[in-house]
């Protein structure tokens, strides 16, 4: 639990950090993206980890990459943190199905995986739940809006992500949402 | 008194090897404690001869200090450093295409080995790099019979002499003026540049790419290293470091923030996105921790004066490589290895990003890298033996000696020694210069610069 803890403080505060450095002069630092996406992995792992040890029923994720099409407005591609839905792109497998995500597959510079893919998969897998099937395409629809209006409208990147909270992951998305938009409305922390 | 001789040339003879008592010789900068963030010093470099010392800082300024020429026979000390020319090198820009603003910050400086009597260096930051040329001027012309006193032209019908003006001296004028501007080159933040061997081109290095210019031509450059992936999404490591090899014209080395070095001949083909060879060592399974992959990245890499050598620093330690030895360095030196159990605080306080550089003494037998609390670590390569020193002004007195520090890592602390979380993290010494010949060296704090000598019998 406290390693779950700390991880999620983590991704948070590297989260924040990544908003906070396109606010610094001389723009985003690819060097300084890269590093910190490096930790948010790790710290996702970390925390996916320690909740699949948990066995808790949901394997919530962070859903770090709807707050970065948001964050990272930047017309500058070469974000790393800027993970916009490319087409095409393998869906890493999760722990859910997998004790651990295969790091071969899964790029450093995608902070989480494609939620709505996976979440299908996840939905496809509790269907005996009587999970609503009806919500997959509706969600994926509703990524795909995100992920056009996220590449379109700059003043919508600082809302936090609202829609991306519902779904299959609510607890951790929902944490994270709470923590973050605290944050977006804090001043820096110290140094 | 032979025997007093030997023994004195025993322990305080001249050569790598023996134990250097260092003494404060001079500091610069602002008293204040309240820094400007202009005057935070980003740069310090020793020109060839070591008779120049110069500065870079974030306000885009450069200042060069000159030793003053002593009568080194009858000397107890060597010359002070004094200001030469302070010039605004860079100002900040503005990418409307991008909307970003583009930092003045001076990130590196070169100097030019002298071939007259003016002086040359590199200066860049993140995008742009600019040759400017120091010159001197000590005499004018004098005696002109053309003009009046306030500079007006005399009608010419009234001036019925011929006369030749004649140069007479005046107060030394040191003057800066731009002779190349190499710009447009770099879509990423430029974090090195270096002169080549052969004096003519020399690289710059990016996040992603590094470029080979010509001194002369501006409006080209050559790139020769690309690690940019077709797709962004796949990066893994970008380039933090590079230099040319100081004898061989078409060899350099970048290092990653992967912890790796990679030695390119520029002979193999155009494109030297092959390497000859790679430097790595394998991580220490026993040292993985969360933060393991952001602290390997090498923030600095300096080949030794022979060539035969090249160091690299990464967040805690500064490793030796043999160019001729891939697999491991032949040296390793922990900086600061108490900050190992610090790291989560460190990430916190964005302190774990900051980027050491180190540097060779002239014979490379000592290097030497900045840590925390305006501490400075030298290694001793031959006798292995280390010192921590501190950049304070309270040994401000000339020639006093610096008292080596010890930061006690746990447990009980002894007298003298400072525990790890009294330290000081804002107090960090960055950028560190050693003089080509002598045993001077340059200390860069926040925005201050000590000049530190050794103790002169």
């Amino acid at each position: 639990m406290e390693v779950q803890k700390e991880a999620q403080r983590i991704m948070t505060l590297s989260v924040w950090k990544m908003y906070h450095s396109r606010m610094q002069r001389g723009g985003l630092r690819l060097h300084r993206s890269l590093q910190l996406s490096l930790v948010m992995r790790s710290a996702r792992e970390l925390y996916l980890s320690a909740k699949v040890e948990a066995h808790e029923p949901e394997v919530p994720l962070p859903p770090v990459r709807s707050p970065d099409p948001r964050l990272h407005q930047s017309r500058e591609a070469e974000a790393v943190a800027e993970a916009a839905p490319p087409d095409g792109e393998q869906p890493s497998p999760e722990p859910m199905d997998t004790r651990e995500a295969p790091p071969a597959e899964e790029t450093p510079a995608r902070c989480a995986p494609r939620p709505a893919k996976v979440s299908r998969k996840r939905r496809n897998s509790s269907l005996s739940d009587g999970g609503d099937v009806g919500l997959v395409p509706s969600k994926k629809a509703r990524l795909e809006e995100e992920g056009e209006g996220a590449s379109a409208e700059v003043p919508d990147r600082l809302q936090p992500p609202p829609a991306q909270a519902e779904g299959a992951f609510p607890n951790l998305a929902r944490v994270l949402q709470r923590r973050f938009s605290g944050l977006l409305n804090c001043s820096p922390p110290a140094p | 008194m032979f025997l007093k001789f030997s023994l004195h040339s025993m322990f305080y003879g001249a050569g790598g090897g023996n134990d250097i008592q260092w003494c404060f010789s001079q500091v610069k900068g602002a008293v204040d404690d309240d820094v400007a963030e202009a005057d935070i010093i980003s740069t310090v470099e020793f020109n060839h001869s070591g008779e120049l010392l110069a500065t870079g800082d974030k306000g885009g300024r450069v200042v060069i200090f000159q030793q003053e020429q002593e009568n080194k026979i009858q000397s107890h000390s060597r010359g002070e450093y004094n200001v030469y020319s302070t010039f605004q090198s860079h100002e900040p820009e503005f990418d409307y295409l991008k909307s970003l603003e583009i930092e003045e910050k001076i990130n590196k400086i070169r100097w030019l080995p002298q071939k007259n009597a003016a002086q040359f260096l590199l200066s860049t930051n993140d995008k742009t790099i600019k040759l400017w040329k120091i010159s001197e001027r000590d005499k004018r012309p004098e005696g002109y019979n053309l003009k009046e006193e306030d500079g007006r032209y005399r009608d010419p019908t009234t001036v019925t002499t011929l006369r030749v003006p004649v140069f007479r001296p005046m107060d030394l004028m040191v003057e800066a003026s731009p002779r190349r501007i190499f710009a447009n080159a770099h879509t990423y933040h430029i974090n090195s540049i270096s002169i080549n061997s052969d004096y003519e081109t020399y690289l710059s290095a990016d996040d992603l790419r590094i470029n080979l210019w010509h001194l002369e031509i501006t409006d080209r450059s050559f790139n020769i290293v690309d690690i940019k992936p077709a797709n962004m999404e796949e990066l893994t490591e970008v380039i933090t470091a590079a230099e040319f090899h100081p004898n061989s014209c078409n060899t350099f080395v970048y290092s990653s923030s992967k912890g790796t070095i990679r030695l390119c001949d520029m002979r193999a083909s155009a494109l030297c996105d092959r390497h000859s060879k790679l430097f790595e060592e394998p991580e220490d399974p026993s040292n993985r921790s969360f933060f393991s992959e952001i602290i390997s990245s090498i923030s600095d890499v300096k080949f030794s004066h022979s060539g035969r050598y090249m160091m690299t620093r990464d967040y805690l330690s500064v490793k030796i490589w043999d160019l001729n030895m891939e697999n491991r360095p032949v040296e390793t030196y922990q900086v600061h290895e108490y900050l190992r159990s610090k790291l989560c605080s460190l990430y916190e306080n964005d302190c774990i990003f900051d980027k050491f550089e180190c540097c060779w003494n002239g014979s490379d037998s000592v290097v030497m890298t900045g840590s925390y609390n305006n501490f400075f670590r030298m290694f001793d390569r031959n006798t292995k033996r280390d010192i921590t020193l501190e950049a304070s002004r309270e040994n401000n007195k000339p020639r006093t000696v610096l008292k080596p520090r010890k930061v006690c890592a746990s447990g009980k602390r002894k007298k003298d020694e400072i525990s790890v979380d009294s330290l000081d993290f804002n107090k960090k010494i960055l950028h560190t210069a050693w003089h080509p010949k002598e045993n001077i060296i340059a200390v860069a704090t926040t925005n201050n610069l000590y000049i530190f000598q050794d103790k002169v019998n």
